[in-house]
């Protein structure tokens, strides 16, 4: 028997050094990893003052091999099909994780009919992702851009026997799950640490803003502060941002999915069906959802551009200018919608205002950057 | 040696049994869930279907798109004498009936909220308040896990350091041309009720008898229309003790805040005790 082990050992180490040099790829997808210690370290997620604590499920910690692991995964072409695009394609560090395009674009050139989403505490939306709501978390939703034919247009089985035939994530893998195997690299748990990777995407607590509701003696300039009061001043004449972009939480949105007038459908419920993009009702099937998209948080909201799902507006002006206007008719129509009228100078101090959460700092962590470049 | 290994089970096992004969003593429970379903004016609500504001007196389209509330401290109650006995069913909750029409099925069904278990007995009725009671109020958002009912920042005003106990949204055609509007012509409503002044009970007095082990649900109708009620002359339409909703279309102003004020009280008589 002890004989049988030795030459068992002798024969998979041999098979992984004589593999280890062509094109980062192992002949064997069960290997042994349980001599690679298994020391989980708890990630800590640091938060700026007043913001709610980090919501974690429990069945994915956050460990700092986990966030490691997500990470390079999250920059790492291995994900489609043919080696070029990673989520980091669409969602760079330079545009708080968006690609700053009106759509995206996938691997075949095909541009999708969506804006990206910044993932700017993205941890903080436990219900309702993307822009029509249809995923429920971050383990969920990590899974669907790799087989979406016009994101990464790969498949989950190719991507795991890359990951399992990788010369470093099956070691990266053991670190962040305590797997003992190979073979016990899955897509789940692929998900879990890109998930890992996003909750840890939170604001720095270096926007104006933050520095300015946390510091003592921080000030912000008198025409932020007017934008402020005009951003949160719910009179009815008045913008009335706070009734859908709620302050509460710092995370400027109230996660709803509602219908702020963008398209003029026609006066009726039939006229709902008239929706190019459908938003919830494509999700829900109901005419009623038709053209509900969810509410987006606005930190880091001037790094962003273009806005809106489908990236109509080029700058913040064209979408006060949409809301001012009081928006264009539908049924479904949120009624906290609703015509106001700002100076040239309140406008610019409304804008002033929501460049206060802008948060580089955030985009330039060197935490968040690709570990492939480093 | 043998015999007391046997032994030892044995007598654990009587320790566990005597102990669980205890507990069922003392805790005769019966559980007890709260239904809510709204009417407007009697008929089914729905969000996004078209009602006559107020039948007969003012016949203009409107249609809601948000109603939801708080409820808080909700208890049966038990006359003792002089006084009454309270057993808390829960202390806070939220209730949302914004259910339109492609969600019959759930409006139908109404929303179900699971209460605490209770002594089975008799109680002389069920009390239950509107909003978030004073001492939850003092809290917001930013210091609950998401999930939690009180981290609901769609449901948290600053600017009076409270949550907002109920939404009440729509549009109303006020102009009669058969568009609901929000550009130019502002044909929007949303009453936003808030503030501890405001938080409102109700106490409904009926025979519950609950038998060991039962499972009741006690059936509540809100009848949205009754929120309407408004005896302030300043803001009711033509002397009718109803709102005025064309010209005071919000609770945000100082103003109308006596508007949120009523609506929360209006509450306690909307609510209703269903068979
Ligand atoms: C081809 C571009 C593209 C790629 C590649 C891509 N995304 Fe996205 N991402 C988008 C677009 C577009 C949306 C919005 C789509 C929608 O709402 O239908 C989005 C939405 C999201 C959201 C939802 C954000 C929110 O606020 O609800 C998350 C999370 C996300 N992406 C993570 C990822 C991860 C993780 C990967 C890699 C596995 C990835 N994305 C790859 C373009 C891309
Ligand atoms: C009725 C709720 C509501 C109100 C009020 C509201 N918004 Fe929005 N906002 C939304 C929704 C919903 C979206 C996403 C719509 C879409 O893309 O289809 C959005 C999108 C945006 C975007 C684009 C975000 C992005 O990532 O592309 C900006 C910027 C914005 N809103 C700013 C504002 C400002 C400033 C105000 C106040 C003048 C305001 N909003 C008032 C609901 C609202």
């Amino acid at each position: 028997m002890r004989q049988w082990i030795i030459f068992f050992l002798l024969v998979t180490t041999l098979a992984a050094v004589g593999c280890g040099g062509d094109d980062d790829v192992q002949e064997v997808t069960d290997n042994d990893l349980t001599d690679i210690p298994y020391d989980p370290k708890t990630y800590e997620i640091i938060v700026p003052c007043d913001y709610p604590e980090m919501p974690i499920p429990a069945d994915n910690p956050m460990t700092i091999d986990g966030f490691e692991l997500g990470r390079h995964l999250f920059y790492d072409p291995i994900l489609s099909a043919d080696s070029t695009q990673s989520c980091s394609s669409c969602h760079l560090p330079s545009g708080s994780f968006t690609d700053n395009l009106p759509v995206s674009v996938g691997i075949d050139g095909i541009a999708g009919r969506r804006s990206s989403m910044s993932l700017l505490n993205i941890g903080y939306v436990t219900q309702d992702l993307f822009w029509d709501g249809r995923s429920a978390t971050l383990e969920e939703q990590a899974l669907l851009p790799v087989e979406d034919p016009i994101e990464l247009h790969h498949s989950w089985p190719a991507v795991v026997e890359q990951l399992r035939r990788h010369e470093s994530y099956p070691e990266m893998f053991r670190k962040a799950f305590g797997i003992s195997n190979t073979n016990e690299i899955t897509k789940e748990l692929a998900a879990k640490a890109l998930a890992q990777f996003e909750r840890a995407l939170v604001s720095s607590g270096q926007s104006r803003y933050d520095r300015w509701r946390c510091e003592t003696g921080f000030l912000l300039t008198e025409s932020e502060i007017n934008g402020l009061l005009l951003y949160t001043n719910e009179d009815d004449d008045h913008p009335g941002c706070t009734h859908c972009h709620s302050r509460e939480a710092q995370l400027f949105s109230d996660f709803t999915i509602k219908n702020n007038g963008l398209d003029s459908v026609g006066p009726t419920v039939e006229d709902l069906n008239n929706f190019i993009d459908k938003g919830l009702g494509e999700v829900t099937n109901n005419v009623f959802d038709n053209g509900k998209f969810r509410v987006p948080s606005l930190n880091n909201i001037a790094m962003t551009a273009p806005y809106m799902h489908d990236g109509r507006f080029n700058t913040l002006e064209e979408v006060i200018d949409h809301y001012s206007s009081g928006g264009k008719t539908s049924f479904n129509i949120d009624p906290n919608v609703h015509s106001f009228n700002l100076t040239t100078e309140e406008k610019e101090d409304l804008i002033e205002f929501l460049h206060t959460l802008t948060d580089t700092e955030f985009m330039n962590n060197p935490a968040f950057q690709n570990p492939f470049e480093e | 040696m043998r015999k007391l290994l046997y032994l030892l089970p044995l007598s654990l096992l009587f320790f566990v049994t005597a102990c669980g004969d205890d507990d069922v003593q003392a805790e005769e429970t019966a559980e007890v869930n709260l239904n809510f379903k709204a009417t407007y004016d009697g008929d089914d609500f729905y969000t996004e279907n078209i009602y006559k504001l107020f039948e007969g007196v003012d016949d203009t389209d409107i249609k809601f798109s948000t109603f939801d509330f708080f409820i808080g401290n909700v208890s049966l109650i038990k006359n003792v004498g002089e006084e009454f006995e309270e057993t808390e069913l829960l202390e806070i909750d939220f209730v949302s009936l914004s259910f339109d029409p492609g969600q019959a099925a759930q409006a139908e069904a109404g929303v179900t909220i699971q209460g605490r278990k209770v002594p089975a007995g008799t109680y002389d009725g069920i009390k239950i308040g509107f909003g978030v009671p004073a001492d939850l109020n003092r809290t917001s958002p930013s210091e609950y896990g998401s999930g939690d009912v009180l981290s609901k920042t769609s449901h948290y005003w600053s600017g009076w350091d409270s949550y907002i106990f109920a939404k009440l949204e729509g549009l109303a055609d006020h102009n009669g041309n058969g568009v609901f509007e929000t550009s130019g012509v502002e044909e929007g409503f949303t009453y936003h009720m808030g503030t501890d002044e405001t938080f409102t009970e109700r106490t409904i007095f009926q025979t519950i008898t609950l038998e060991v082990d039962e499972e009741r649900t006690v059936n509540l109708n809100l009848d949205v229309r009754k929120l309407f009620r408004m005896t302030l002359s300043e803001y009711d339409q033509d002397d009718n003790d109803l709102l005025d909703v064309e010209d005071f279309p919000g609770t945000h102003t100082d103003a109308e805040l006596q508007i949120n004020k009523t609506m929360m009280n209006n509450f306690s008589d909307a609510v209703s005790l269903q068979e």
